[in-house]
């Protein structure tokens, strides 16, 4: 592209690369440590209740990295995330559920776990990923607060749509699909989605296709495995030349798009990431070994996406680290408020108080978690930095005009001096040009 | 070479008409100015370009293509890059990162090249980073490369502005009041700017300037408008004494609608007046060339 900088771009692109043999080693590292949790974290935490807890809160990590890339990082309000966590929560539940059937039911085992989770997981950020196009792409192309009424939108219909599923005549998805083209093809083909969306339970939740329970394939590996995998990510989204457009963008639309960066395209790509990021925390969260063999429309309500929210703006929108710190911290937060609800105390207040709700208490102690963020931090915990954030890459060093050779710019910096001579500048530019060619691969580009 | 071509271009707002039948065409590598009293829609005529707006009657071309169906982030695509009357830095963002935003449209590397950090990643960082630190010294902001971008004074915000539209290696530059808030010293020195841009990089320019001394020191060839019309067309010595001209800023029969900036209107007024005439000899030294 340009000849007079190859050279050198050669040589500093393998600079900046070098950092990959650390990369790979901590990679090696990550390996080993999943692969011993997954193999030995019974035995380290007997409790299961404290392992459902830790794995829990690595998806909620997964939700809130998915949400800070359009929340945080694109600046795009979307309050209805969870609607996409469950949609995977749901493929992943039902496509896994009947790869297990299919291989021949049995045990679960890890063996098994590497042909069953890659492919629900990849179901479920398939699905996602379309919905998320779907739902993002007429709402996105509008400035203003659409999203959020339309993601709103979506994740309450998604959830009512299953929760309110009435089971009538027993019928199969195959059944009902065999009448479409011989009733016509419309009335048959809701009659297939009705039928389709009734097998997913309704209210009682979704537990395999013969209601035995749903086979548990995620273990630590994959859980943090992923957690680990899905945040390097993230964080290599936000440090390219992407992430620093979705900045710009939320800064000022109308300036990145004179600069070339069209909005639409960026928001919508950034919101099907989002979105299948959330199907993947979804797909871990219905297979989560120590979650519970059923999935829940109610796991996915507006309280869900609400806890998402925090979680990105807790840690600090568009910060990476952030997110990943409010998931963990806002997962512990929300077990804590619950142990505390079930001390004696509190109880016993409760008995002597018949009025008193407990669900008022958790709002509240909620509420004032809140409050006391916005008043000390209110861009969050860690603002938009990260943790651990690498030296920014720099940029090289050219070499430094000699004094002799004033850039054009030169009267500018002394405005006194331009001001009693004003001829001089344009001899300045005349000589500029010719000098600075060596330096200037500009001149040499165009053909 | 592109010519940028309007034809009988016409916007109105509800009942106000912006621009009304304005034809111009800026041939390629002249530096031309858009000129005339607030309110005559010279910004909008760049909004029109840009496809911000979108005209209601005429054709507004660059080179062969039809821009009237183009979004903004198109428009830039086709080589065409703006500066903005009221600065639009990216304020979150350094100096250095609002030259990279811009340079999105020339990367090979894709969305997947970011995630997995392949070679061309690199390589595109590396080249982006290059070019933006060659354009920062060549506006004297190279030591302010990794500072956030408000923290510029007011007369580099504005080039750095400039030097983020030619990240873009565009072929025609529009510049939007640049010498705005410049004093005479800072103006003179953006005079002479613009001609080693255009010299340099091959561009074409436009500029809306209310500046005189910028105006008829540095453009070639200068468009008036007033009230959304063309009232004259012509060389700066053919325009400086064009009596409509005289009329629209000094004020004759018409009555200018300088309300919306009443309280700018009389010292701008003012250096209008003696513009022309104390930075002739400036001009002249300045279009030999």
């Amino acid at each position: 592209m340009m000849p007079a900088s190859g050279k050198g771009v050669a040589s500093v692109g393998k600079k900046a690369r070098e950092p990959s043999k650390r990369g790979w080693a901590f990679a090696a590292a990550a390996l080993v440590v999943v692969v011993v949790l997954e193999l030995g974290l019974e035995r380290m935490i007997p409790d299961s209740s404290i392992r459902q807890l830790l794995m829990l809160a690595a998806c909620n990590v997964l939700v809130a990295l998915s949400l800070n890339v359009i929340n945080g990082m694109a600046g795009q309000f979307s309050i209805g995330h969870a609607g996409f966590v469950g949609l995977g929560a749901y493929t992943s539940a039902v496509v896994s559920a009947h790869l297990h059937e299919a291989m021949g039911g049995g045990e679960v085992t890890f063996a098994k776990s590497f042909v069953v989770v890659p492919i629900a997981l990849l179901a479920s950020a398939v699905v996602a990923g379309t919905f998320g196009y779907l739902v993002g792409l007429p709402s996105l192309r509008l400035k203003g607060d659409y999203l959020a009424i339309v993601t709103l939108g979506f994740a309450e219909i998604f959830r009512l749509l299953i929760a309110t599923a009435q089971l009538g005549e027993k019928e199969t998805i195959g059944e009902a699909a065999a009448k479409i083209g011989k009733d016509g093809v419309v009335g048959p083909f809701f009659h297939m989605l009705q039928v389709g969306i009734t097998s997913l339970g309704g209210q009682n939740g979704y537990a395999g296709p013969k209601n035995q329970g749903l086979p548990l394939y995620a273990g630590p590996f994959w859980v943090f495995g992923l957690a680990l995998v899905l945040g390097v990510l993230a964080y290599r989204l936000k440090f390219s030349g992407w992430g620093r457009a979705l900045r710009a963008l939320r800064e000022d639309e109308i300036a990145a798009a004179a600069v070339g960066v069209d909005p639409t395209r960026y928001k919508v790509r950034s919101f099907v990431i989002a979105a299948v990021g959330a199907g993947i925390a979804g797909g871990l969260m219905a297979m989560n070994r120590d979650g519970t063999p059923t999935v829940q429309p109610d796991n996915y309500n507006f309280q869900a996406s609400f806890d998402a929210i925090t979680m990105v703006i807790l840690g600090g929108s568009g910060s990476v680290t952030g997110a990943a710190i409010g998931g963990v911290l806002i997962t512990f937060t929300v077990k804590a408020i619950e142990a505390v609800q079930s001390t004696r105390v509190v109880q016993d207040l409760k008995s002597s108080v018949p009025w008193l709700d407990l669900n008022a208490l958790r709002m509240m102690l909620y509420a004032a978690v809140l409050i006391a963020l916005m008043i000390w931090r209110p861009e969050g915990l860690l603002g938009e930095r990260e943790l651990f954030q690498k030296q920014k890459l720099r940029p090289l060093k050219l070499p430094k005009p000699s004094p002799d050779h004033p850039k054009p710019d030169e009267p500018d910096r002394a405005p006194a001096a331009a001001a009693n001579e004003p001829a001089k500048p344009v001899v300045a530019a005349a000589d500029e040009p010719a000098k600075s060619d060596g330096d200037e691969p500009e001149k040499g580009a165009p053909p | 070479m592109s010519d940028l071509v309007l034809e009988g271009v016409s916007k109105s707002f509800g009942g106000l008409r912006a621009v009304a039948d304005v034809s111009f065409s800026v041939k390629a590598g002249r530096i031309f100015g858009l000129i005339g009293p607030n309110g005559a829609g010279k910004t909008t005529v760049f909004n029109l370009v840009t496809g911000v707006y979108k005209h209601d009657v005429g054709s507004i071309r660059f080179g062969s293509t039809n821009l009237l169906p183009l979004a903004p982030a198109k428009v830039a695509e086709v080589g065409i890059a703006r500066t903005f009357q009221n600065i639009r830095l990216f304020t979150q963002l350094t100096v250095l990162e609002n030259l990279l935003v811009a340079c999105e449209l020339q990367k090979r590397a894709h969305l997947a090249a970011a995630f997995f950090r392949t070679k061309v990643h690199y390589e595109d960082e590396e080249l982006m980073h290059h070019r933006a630190m060659e354009l920062l010294e060549v506006f004297g902001l190279q030591d302010a490369a990794d500072e956030p971008s408000t923290s510029l004074p007011y007369g580099n915000q504005r080039r750095l502005e400039i030097a983020r539209a030619m990240m873009l290696k565009p072929k025609l530059l529009l510049l939007d009041e640049p010498a705005a808030g410049m004093n005479y010293g800072e103006a003179e020195g953006l005079k002479t700017q613009i001609r080693w841009l255009r010299d340099k990089f091959d561009l074409t320019v436009v500029l809306v300037e209310h500046n005189m001394q910028v105006v008829m020191g540095v453009c070639e060839e200068i468009h008036v408008l007033d009230h959304g019309e063309t009232i004259a067309h012509g060389t700066p010595a053919e325009v400086q004494n064009h009596p409509k001209v005289l009329a629209a800023y000094l004020g004759g029969d018409d009555d200018d609608d300088d309300d919306d900036e009443a309280g700018k209107a009389p010292p701008g007024a003012e250096a209008k007046k003696t513009g022309p005439a104390s930075t002739a000899t400036a001009k002249d030294a300045g279009s030999e060339p």
